[in-house]
């Protein structure tokens, strides 16, 4: 049955009860941990000779989809009635909101350590110790706005401006792309100061903490962000339904190092082409 | 979408492809400028600024204490060579004598595991970028 993703700002109290009660039960189950340790595994950098595939390549978008997919279905397996909201973070933008609430995701870090001390994903509450860290830290970190070097959310120009790119992607498909729909939205950019940070990785930025590193996933607010990338796909892809959903479609003279279309996508061996629409699975509302 | 369901209760893993622990371990850095840059060029790097050009991204060993943090760099030997005929240097990098994995770019910078969104020209500035994210943290003995 089609299930419905909704903004996070619109969900009841008890809708956020239970899919914290879920997330916390994978949590205690192990399982997620194993998503921290898959998104480790599969962010490689552009540059050092590997195939990235998670990040700094067109397959960000049908890789992460496929991993929202995955954690959605463990959480469902637990409560069939829980999807992954999304965070509109255009919309959404104080350290206040409701996200950070104490019935949701908690609040900011404190300032001497940047651990979270409100919510259910708080270590005093004993029920979220970070076991795969890049540290040897075991509590949530967050920096909202990093005061030392303060830098905003991304706005909606910004957002604007990577959505008017009527083009999926382009050569060379990795972390340079100067034109295309997916790096501007990723956010790579050769800019300076808080300039460089564009989209999807200034949301990381400004979150800090575990957010900022190779363990992102420990901060359930990971989900949150990418289901809002991955609605901004399917939004993009309604605002352009005359330009290819993904590129590159098959493997051309250039794309060595990247998954194509037609080509099966690690861990999950799926084509990125079976996963440009999701109306049979699920909508956003 | 064609999506088929995961047996229950199996979680993510990764498969059929070269485990960023392989690929990571020693980060792989394009030596573009070390044939080039004369030696004098090359000393005193480790007393640079984090804001050092791209030359630097070729350089030598480093070692320095930065905010009271031990950080040293170790490039291989041999350079490898890879399928950009360019030669490459493989790093080691440690703060604290703790594994501290670099990644890098199809540009040249390079990324660490502790920050993952901003680049930087050289090994040695982003292991100050990390040590300036660390905080009072210290890195896991065994780097993910």
């Amino acid at each position: 049955m089609v299930y419905t993703r909704q903004n996070q700002s619109a969900l009841t109290a008890a809708q956020k009860r239970r899919f914290v009660s879920a997330v916390l039960a994978l949590k205690r189950k192990g399982q997620y941990d194993d998503f921290v340790r898959m998104h480790v595994e599969f962010y490689v950098g552009d540059g050092s000779g590997g195939h990235p595939v998670a990040h700094m390549a067109p397959t960000f978008m049908p890789w992460h989809r496929r991993f929202l997919l995955e954690f959605e279905r463990a959480l469902q397996r637990i409560d069939p009635g829980v999807s992954v909201p999304y965070w509109d973070w255009t919309v959404d933008r104080s350290p206040h909101s409701s996200l950070w609430g104490e019935g949701f995701l908690g609040g900011n870090g404190r300032r001497s350590d940047r651990r979270v001390m409100t919510g259910p994903f708080a270590y005093g509450g004993g029920h979220w110790t970070i076991k795969v860290g890049v540290t040897e830290g075991e509590f949530l970190t967050r920096e909202f706005g990093r005061p030392r070097d303060p830098i905003e959310l991304p706005t909606k120009d910004e957002l604007a401006w990577a959505m008017r790119d009527s083009l999926y992607d382009s050569t060379p498909w990795n972390s340079t792309s100067s034109r295309g729909f997916r790096n501007k939205v990723e956010g790579w950019t050769s800019g300076v100061g808080n300039g460089r940070f564009r989209n999807h990785n200034r949301v990381h930025r400004w979150i800090g903490g575990h957010m900022l590193g190779a363990a992102s996933v420990n901060d359930p607010v990971f989900w949150l962000h990418h289901s809002f990338i991955d609605l901004l796909w399917s939004r993009w892809q309604r605002q352009h339904p005359q330009s290819a959903a993904f590129l590159p479609a098959t493997k051309a003279a250039g794309t060595e190092r990247v998954v194509a279309g037609d080509e099966p996508m690690p861990p999950w061996d799926v084509k990125p082409s079976s996963l440009i629409k999701h109306g049979n699975l699920y909508r956003y509302a | 979408m064609d999506v088929q369901t995961s047996p229950a209760g199996v979680g993510p893993a990764g498969r059929g492809v070269v485990s960023r622990r392989t690929v990571v371990r020693r980060v792989v850095g394009v030596a573009l400028a070390a044939a080039v840059v004369p030696a004098a060029a090359l000393v005193g790097r480790a007393f640079r600024e984090p804001r050092d050009d791209m030359k630097d991204a070729a350089g030598g060993d480093f070692e320095e204490t930065y905010r009271g943090r031990h950080i040293r760099g170790t490039r291989a030997d041999a350079p490898m060579r890879t399928h950009t005929a360019h030669g490459a240097a493989l790093w080691d990098v440690t703060v604290d004598g703790r594994p501290l994995h670099l990644m890098s770019r199809a540009d040249g910078s390079y990324l660490t595991m502790v920050d993952h969104y901003q680049s930087f020209p050289t090994p040695l500035a982003a292991a100050r970028g990390a040590v300036d994210e660390l905080g009072d943290q210290i890195l896991r003995r065994h780097a993910l």
